[in-house]
């Protein structure tokens, strides 16, 4: 394993974040690893950009992954994950990014307009060793809600190969978060069957 | 846990009995966690209604001899500081007082870039910054005992990305102790010669610094032949480790200080002597760069100095393990591929917003009507809190800087008329903003007669720290006494009071028209909802939704709705040609069906 694996997930308004954080970090503990987790709340709860960075190696790691570091980019939205990916991505990242946007407000009563998902999919492959991207909209839906993405997509790092952590030590972790009936579990083995 | 979490355990294990603090990000976690815990070790916890009277109630306890813990973020040392540069010099008895100031380099929270640590200096009290989560609970103890022996107040300086981050932290024991008060001991004053507590205090700090020479706190040069000596403090040490190892740079050694101020002495001569230059790593001001040099210049021979002072690290801005790897490369004339940051011109930005349903974007629509019907002749002065976003919002706000700073500089601008300053004032503040800082102000416009309208956005919490109670708060705890901002306002006797609610957009319009158009003092408190605390305590209404008539919808000829209302639950939609309501981010709230001048947004019901 690269010695800090470095993890960045990319967000909006920050629960999603904080929940694949956490269960990230506690299944690395239970790999015996180390895991330093930093998280960029506050004011970013009111709909702005939220980063969460993962480090984990055997000691300690900085808050902060270095420019060019990430070994996996979770986007939680495809706009956010192409602007990490513009600031952190490298040689080395595979980004794992959803589909699904969540529109950006006027500022100042200005418009901007949302570019097209294609030309940010497109932009991101620029940036990035390899894309997967996550079409999860409909099976979420029918499972309850767009909010289990984040138990989606770590499904879905959970089987890429790049993933140092095991499929089931992500699963167990996420299952003592939210008990064995959630249907977050449904959402985590949905994600856990994308093709790589 | 994470730094702050870290700091709390810390407190714990350190017996600490009293914790008084006010929410603040980054600091908010400290007393958040001491509070869960409060019931389990004994601990009498509160959110004091601003930072001054929590360092105050601290220090009584401390002098009855009741460790005592004031957590607060950057700015609430200002406020605390009239305090703090009296009890340096008084003493905190034998209890024991700890400080913890947790900075916010680059404000992602905050609406300055302080160094809090010049409080130390200037107070002339002992620093001390922990660099890893486990230093953040090792540290506390240390404090208090520290605190205990001297008998002056400790301060414990933390950044955001210490506080706001986690790592494994290993736990002492649990240290529960049954505190009795004593007596107050004497001569809790400095006058008539504080200039003789002033020397007291210096006394003290010598010893201090001996004690952190001869402490392990701060490390030491591991090699002998350093080319590059890296002062680092805080969670810099980290950036600095790891810029060396992704360097992989020869001849580097690092001293990390933990104990910053006073500064240890020999250590720092022993370290700079070995070596021909000596770069700092530290958050926001060169705070310990200007302490090392200065010391320096005892030496026979001085290194050259790299830092914030010379403009070899930015002296803005947080730190990072990108900026000590770009510092260190042309320092050691090094060469590292990296991939810069690449420009994108679709990425475009995700501003910050109010969130869906948040009544203060009804306030700031309300304000904007107004100040059409007024022909711009209007001046907001606001304040700190969610409704600060209001400068975001169309720079709906005019001025905004500290707690309590809008009613204090409206009662300026009130004054103005006289100059021939034409524009109607409006102070804008929320309600845990009322209690921390507003009453001075608004008692001051009331006795000097100012001509002014002071809107109180009351929605009964502390919503931008995470809803933590204060006395006006709807939820209080058991054994407190809610007071009432409604109360407080009356007896002021302001020349106009009303109470309405910033829910039906068209009367609040016509209420705000109406009241900055009277003269003298003029106070509306409005209820107002916090969308966030509402979920947090109630379940969602099922089977009404909104929907936008297609046929009444003038379509991309208006957007009002999408662009100036700017409601996150509404977005543009290409494929219909007009906007749409988004149901998983709508929470019924209905604001917006006022705002369309189409009637075009209607509710339905299932």
């Amino acid at each position: 394993m690269q010695d800090p694996f470095n993890i960045l997930v990319a967000g909006v308004g920050g629960q999603g974040n904080l929940v694949c954080g956490r269960v990230l970090a506690e299944a690395a503990v239970q790999s015996g690893l180390r895991p330093v987790v930093g998280d960029t709340f506050g004011a970013s709860r009111r709909g702005g950009s939220v980063l969460t960075h993962l480090r984990i190696g055997k000691t300690d790691w900085g808050p902060l992954i270095p420019k060019g570091e990430v070994d996996i980019l979770l986007g939680l939205e495809p706009l956010e994950a192409l602007r990490a990916a513009a600031k952190f991505a490298g040689e080395r990242t595979v980004a794992i990014v959803s589909q699904t946007k969540i529109p950006t407000v006027a500022s100042n009563n200005t418009p901007i307009e949302y570019p097209a998902v294609e030309q940010i999919i497109g932009s991101l492959n620029d940036l990035c060793k390899h894309v997967i991207v996550l079409d999860a909209e409909e099976t979420l839906t029918q499972l309850g809600s767009m909010k289990m993405l984040n138990s989606y997509i770590l499904g879905a790092m959970g089987s890429a190969p790049q993933t140092p952590l095991s499929l089931e030590a992500i699963r167990e972790s996420l299952e003592s978060l939210f008990g064995s009936k959630s249907v977050n579990m449904a959402a985590f083995d949905e994600g856990a069957k994308v093709e790589q | 846990m994470s730094g702050n979490e870290a700091i709390a355990r810390g407190a714990i294990e350190a017996g600490v009995a009293f914790c008084a603090s006010y929410p603040g990000t980054p600091s908010t976690e400290i007393a958040t966690t001491l509070q869960k815990n409060a019931k389990e070790y004994d601990i009498y916890v509160e959110w004091s209604v601003n930072e001054k009277v929590a360092l105050e109630a601290a220090a009584g306890a401390s002098w009855a001899g009741i460790p005592a813990l004031c957590s607060m973020k950057s700015l609430g040392l200002n406020v605390a500081s009239d305090f703090l540069l009296n009890l340096n010099l008084s003493g905190t008895g034998k209890g024991g007082l700890v400080i913890v100031v947790c900075d916010d380099p680059r404000g992602h929270s905050s609406s300055n870039e302080q160094d809090s640590r010049f409080y130390a200096k200037a107070a002339q009290i002992p620093l001390l910054e922990p660099s890893t989560y486990q230093e953040a609970k090792d540290i506390v103890p240390f404090a208090f005992q520290l605190s205990q022996k001297y008998e002056v107040p400790v301060l414990i300086r933390s950044t955001t990305r210490l506080s706001h981050s986690r790592g494994l932290v290993t736990m002492g024991e649990d240290l529960k102790h049954i505190w009795a008060a004593r007596q107050l001991p004497e001569n809790l004053f400095n006058v008539p010669s504080p200039h003789l507590k002033h020397k007291d205090l210096l006394d003290k700090m010598e010893r201090i610094s001996e004690d952190f020479d001869n402490s392990s706190w701060n490390t030491k040069p591991t090699s002998k032949d350093v080319d590059l000596l890296i002062i680092s403090s805080g969670i810099s040490r980290r950036y600095s480790e790891e810029a060396i190892h992704l360097l992989n740079a020869k001849n580097i050694d690092i001293v990390n200080l933990v104990t910053t101020y006073p500064l240890p002495r020999k250590i720092i001569i022993d370290a700079v002597k070995k070596t021909r230059r000596v770069l700092f790593s530290e958050e926001i001001n060169p705070f310990v760069e200007e302490e090392v040099r200065s010391l320096a210049l005892e030496l026979d021979e001085i290194p050259e100095f790299y830092g914030k002072k010379t403009g070899a690290v930015p002296d803005f801005g947080e730190m990072s393990t990108d900026v000590m790897m770009d510092v260190i490369e042309k320092i050691m004339k090094l060469k590292f591929n990296r991939r810069e940051q690449i420009k994108s011109d679709i990425l475009i930005p995700r501003p910050l917003t109010f969130c869906a349903g948040c009544t203060h974007r009804n306030f700031y629509w309300a304000v904007r009507k107004v100040r059409k019907r007024v022909k711009d002749k209007l001046v907001v002065a606001g304040d700190i809190g969610c409704y600060s976003l209001g400068v975001f919002y169309d720079r709906a706000m005019t001025t905004m800087q500290a707690m309590g700073s809008g009613i204090g500089v409206a009662s300026g601008l009130g004054q103005l008329g006289r100059f021939g300053f034409d524009s109607k004032v409006l102070a804008v503040a929320g309600d845990s903003t009322f209690f921390h800082a507003c009453i001075p102000g608004l008692i001051n416009a009331k006795h000097k007669g100012a001509n002014l309208t002071f809107v109180i956005l009351d929605n009964e919490t502390t919503a931008m720290t995470g809803f933590q109670t204060h006395p006006g708060a709807a939820h209080q705890e058991a054994d407190q006494k809610r007071v009432k901002i409604e109360e407080v306002v009356k007896a002021i006797e302001p020349d106009f009071y009303a109470r309405s609610n910033a829910i039906d957009i068209p009367k609040l319009v016509d209420l705000l028209h109406s009241t900055i158009n009277k003269d003298g003092l003029k106070v509306l408190l409005l209820d107002s909802v916090c969308r966030l605390e509402v979920a947090r305590r109630e379940p969602a209404i099922d089977g009404i939704a909104f929907r936008i008539n297609s046929d009444l919808c003038k379509g991309d000829k208006c957007l009002i709705c999408v662009h100036d209302f700017a409601c996150p639950a509404i977005s543009w939609d290409k494929a219909v040609g007009h906007p749409v309501i988004l149901d998983q981010l709508c929470v019924q709230c209905g604001a917006c069906v006022a705002v369309c001048p189409h009637d075009a947004i209607k509710e339905e019901r299932a």
